[in-house]
């Protein structure tokens, strides 16, 4: 652990000589602004535009390193270390440091035990991994003796959200809270999380982009009080939430919170979406973010809306999906052994990895386009003409009951009826009927 | 007296049997008296062009022994054709060859010209030889190729050492390795085969201890000093801003204990590279040793310490002759200084051969005009154009007002480029590499690098302060630093640190003059 060199931001005590027992000279981070003024022009300029500047945190108040390091080194006198992580920055910002530390976020770096992580070493190769993978899911930092800065440089540099550190901590505050401005105005717009949150399997700033809620922002972005030390939507600003308003930032009836996960009630990660544990708050959290704008009614109706379509999604394509494939792997009728080594693998995992998650994100945050053109749609047109006939070829008696048998149920028989029919039932309503229970969240 | 005057005239005309041999005889004859009528115009003082030398002491005396040889040449091609025992009673006369008491007249005659020939040639080459280690030779024999350096040289802090001085040295075998040398250039001038820009001579100098320690001996290295150096910025008024250090030049001849900034004493400053009883040594990592794969330091003491660049691997390279540093390897463009534009025009506004008063943006203006690429010759016309038309057609009023204020930054700005750049011989803005400091070059970081590390891993000193204090850095106030730190500044600690480093006292308050959060404005969102 570092050394306490200093005290927290909230003591507005001038005390003297802060950093007088740990053995470094008086002094020392004038030297250090001294040389790297002119030798990091920028870096130095970013953190004199800082808050942090502004109350004369300095160099060492974040880099000094205590004798026993790992990753500390000597550098003109003075033990330091590159590194800078949630446990350094939780020297004064102590709360912050433990609902990150709580949080989903927090646990982005055991990717390597993930399906994700498997394809990218495997099908890609180390290189795509570390510069992709873990650059938003973080490394596990190494140390490295013979590296100048003792960090091994397959591992630094990166500020991946879940990062694990040599101290034992996770993450990375610098993942959202960019080096060496630390500007609460950057960390607060969309671009922010868009570092990751966007792409194929998890467009979630195209969606908020889409979304009316990204419209307005963009528009009116001048009236958003991006800069200001409090932030309470409604009270400072009322334009347009970003990805911060809703699940990170203070609402007049919310405090802020470090942890992502507070206000998320459904998991819309995984094959199937499950209500998350303690959903009803988590929801109820997030409510009380929607009303500083929107009426209560407004508000159920949103959810009742997206709720549908995640069940939908779980009911009509997931689970029956997630069935077929486990019957195929049970049975061994795939013809190489490793996981992603077949077709069939690639389709499933797309539809659920990739579109499944587009229609579920895109009704989360109200992206039409997403919910349907980029979701579901896409989820249909290959789990019936992509996965389903994938599995046929396997010739398989009991795969092939299993599908004939998937293809009975009301949701998928229209396959199998005349276009006239089925608008008939479109029009009389009874095609609706089929999904009126999916509006309703499994717990209730 | 007539006599003998009528006789060295037969003589003469007698020499001249054929063609070859009559133009041998006025070759060498007129090329005599011109030598002796320069001579006696430059004895007057009636000549002082130094260039002039160039023909006194290499031209006529060649020309003087050219004629020599083809008189010979001349009577050895008679001869051939016909006796030439007849030729001469026929050239000189009968009684010519008459013995007299010590030889014949003839072999008298031809025994005192050689005789004076012999004093004129000798007394000559001790001329030219002399005239030879004038600068104005090294400078101007080679025009194109020398002219940069001749150029830089004159308008040196060292412009009254002569050229040898430092590249030649003393003794008679300096002389003849240098008149050696002289004879390769000779022929790569002559068959073009020189680069361009002539690399800095690091492999053939004099030993720099010898020849520089001639004036700038160890014990008189003078201590710490202070340089306001001042750069104009690129706003309309050309605002200055100041950055002064205090340049730790001197030898670190300080007691044990501490230096004022806290080191300890027996590092010292920077000449303490050459102090007595230091030895460094270091092999450079390529043939211009801009780069260094290891350095030792034996101190004054005993100790030794060596540091090795990780960034050069050990496999390549090697080889390279290890060289105990000595003055050149900092001061490697004494004399031969280049200004960088941006220095150039620092200085021509400092000087007011700019007016940053009467010309608003002149700074920026001056640096465009200077720094803009022009073809070879083009140069003094492109400056004055686009400096002129910026005023004409951007500020037409100024341009009307202040003619001779834009003549007087023109001519200023061509003479800095004439000075500067030479593109027959690609000298460029900043063609060589200056070491000292680090504005143009690696400079002092060629050693003092985070990536030269010893035994446990450690790097070389390299900060800041190590080679100088900071007593302003780009600030309005040219001694900021000495006065107390802001409290509200973000640079406070810097501040503190630059003032405390230099004064070399921590201020007796016990109060913290950079406390932190000093400001209560983050009280946070909710």
């Amino acid at each position: 652990m570092r050394i306490l060199v200093t005290f927290s931001l909230l003591i507005l005590m001038p005390l003297a000589s802060p950093s007088a027992d740990d053995g470094v000279p008086a002094g020392a981070a004038g030297n250090c602004m001294t040389c790297h003024k002119e030798k990091t022009p920028g870096l130095y300029r970013q953190w004199y535009l800082s808050e942090h500047a502004k109350h004369n945190v300095t160099c060492l108040d974040c880099h000094q390193a205590a004798a026993g390091d790992r990753d500390g080194f000597v550098h003109e006198g003075v033990r330091i270390a590159t590194l800078v992580t949630p446990k350094d920055c939780g020297r004064c910002h102590k709360t912050e440091q433990q609902e990150v530390e709580a949080s989903y976020h927090a646990t982005a770096g055991r990717i390597l035990e993930s399906a994700d992580a498997y394809l990218a070493f495997a099908a890609g190769g180390q290189p795509a991994a570390i510069a992709g993978c873990e650059s938003c899911h973080g490394s596990k930092i190494r140390i490295d003796p013979s590296s100048p800065n003792k960090l091994n440089r397959d591992t630094w540099p990166n500020s991946g959200i879940g990062r694990l550190n040599p101290d034992g901590s996770n993450g990375s505050c610098t993942a959202c809270h960019t080096r060496h401005q630390f500007s609460k105005a950057q960390a607060r717009r969309p671009e922010s999380c868009g570092k990751c949150h966007l792409g194929p399997d998890h467009p979630q700033e195209e969606i908020y982009r889409e979304s009316k809620h990204g419209n307005v922002f963009y528009t009116h972005v001048n009236e958003m009080n991006l800069g200001a030390d409090r932030w309470v939507v409604g009270w400072d600003y009322s334009a347009a939430p970003t990805c911060a308003t809703c699940h990170m930032s203070a609402a007049p009836n919310q405090k802020k919170t470090h942890d992502v996960g507070k206000r998320i009630s459904w998991t819309l990660r995984p094959p199937v979406s499950k209500m998350k544990p303690h959903w009803r708050q988590r929801r109820e959290n997030m409510k009380q973010v929607c009303t500083a704008c929107h009426g209560r009614r407004f508000v159920d109706g949103h959810y009742r809306q997206f709720d549908g379509v995640v069940q939908l999604y779980n009911e009509k394509f997931a689970k029956p999906g997630g069935r077929l494939m486990a019957l195929i792997k049970k049975k061994g009728l795939l013809k190489r052994a490793a996981r992603f080594s077949n077709n069939i693998e690639w389709i499933y995992w797309e539809i659920w990895h990739h579109e499944g998650r587009r229609a579920r994100h895109g009704a989360s945050m109200m992206g039409p386009d997403y919910t349907w053109w980029h979701g579901i749609y896409d989820v249909a047109k290959h789990f019936y003409f992509d996965l389903l006939p994938a599995a046929g070829e396997l010739g398989d008696p009991e795969v092939d009951k299993f599908v004939d048998e998937l293809l009975k149920d009301p949701m998928h028989k229209w396959l199998s009826r005349s276009t006239s029919d089925i608008k008939k039932d479109i029009r009389s309503g009874k095609m609706q009927e089929l999904y009126k229970d999916m509006f309703k969240p499994a717990g209730e | 007296m007539s006599r003998t005057v009528s006789w060295i005239l037969r003589f003469l005309h007698g020499l001249a049997a054929n063609t070859l041999s009559s133009a041998g005889v006025v070759i060498t004859t007129s090329s005599f008296l011109a030598f002796v009528f320069l001579e006696i115009l430059r004895l007057a003082g009636l000549i002082t062009n130094a260039y002039l030398g160039l023909v006194t002491y290499l031209a006529l005396p060649a020309l003087f022994i050219l004629g020599l040889l083809l008189i010979p040449l001349g009577w050895w091609l008679l001869g051939r054709r016909t006796p030439a025992a007849g030729k001469i009673e026929e050239r000189f006369g009968r009684d010519a060859t008459e013995p007299g008491r010590l030889g014949s007249k003839l072999f008298l005659t031809i025994a005192a010209f050689t005789l004076l020939n012999l004093l004129f040639l000798g007394a000559g080459s001790v001329r030219m030889l002399g005239f030879m280690d004038e600068p104005v030779f090294c400078g101007t024999a080679c025009h194109s190729v020398m002219n940069p350096e001749w150029t830089a040289y004159q308008s040196s802090p060292h412009a009254r050492v002569r050229c040898v001085d430092c590249h030649v040295g003393q003794g008679p075998e300096a002389a003849l390795d240098a008149k050696l040398n002289g004879i390769w250039q000779m022929i790569s001038v002559t068959f073009d085969l020189y680069e361009r820009p002539i690399p800095t001579p690091v492999h053939n100098l004099r030993p720099a201890r010898e020849t520089c320690e001639q004036c700038h001996w160890p014990e008189a290295f003078y201590g710490d000093r202070i340089k306001r150096i001042v750069h104009y910025s690129m706003d309309r008024d050309s605002t200055p801003r100041y950055t002064t250090l205090s340049l730790k030049v001197g030898p670190g001849k300080f007691g044990p204990g501490k230096t004022n900034d806290g080191r300890d004493s027996k590092q010292g400053h920077i000449h303490w590279h050459v102090a007595s009883g230091n030895l460094v040594r270091y092999e450079p990592g390529d043939p211009s040793r801009l780069s260094v794969r290891w350095v030792e330091v034996r101190r004054a003491d005993g100790t030794f310490e060596r540091y090795t660049n990780r960034r050069l691997s050990s496999v390549h390279g090697h080889g390279l002759e290890v060289r105990v540093m000595d003055c050149v390897d900092c001061h490697n463009r004494a004399t031969h200084i280049y200004e960088g534009p941006e220095d150039a025009v620092d200085r021509l506004i400092r000087e007011g051969a700019i007016n940053r008063k009467v010309l608003p943006f002149a700074k920026r203006q001056a640096l465009a005009a200077l720094t803009g690429e022009y073809a070879p010759g083009d140069a003094a016309t492109g400056i004055d154009l686009d400096f002129r038309a910026y005023y004409r057609g951007n500020q037409p009023g100024t341009a009307a007002a202040s003619d001779t204020v834009i003549d007087k930054a023109v001519s200023a700005l061509q003479s800095v480029y004439t000075r500067n750049v030479h593109e027959n011989m690609n000298v460029t803005w900043n063609a060589y590499p200056n070491h000292l400091g680090h504005r143009n070059g690696p400079g002092c970081f060629r050693c003092h690098s985070e990536y030269l590390v010893n035994k446990q891993g450690r790097a070389m000193p390299h900060d800041c302060t190590l080679c100088h204090s900071m007593l302003a850095y780009d600030s309005n106030d040219p001694f900021e630093f000495l006065s107390p730190p802001d409290p509200e500044s973000p640079d406070c600690k810097m501040h503190l640190y630059l003032n405390q480093e230099f004064t070399g006292h921590a201020r007796g308050s016990s109060r913290d003059p950079c406390p932190m959060s000093r400001k209560a404005s983050n009280t946070g969102g909710k």
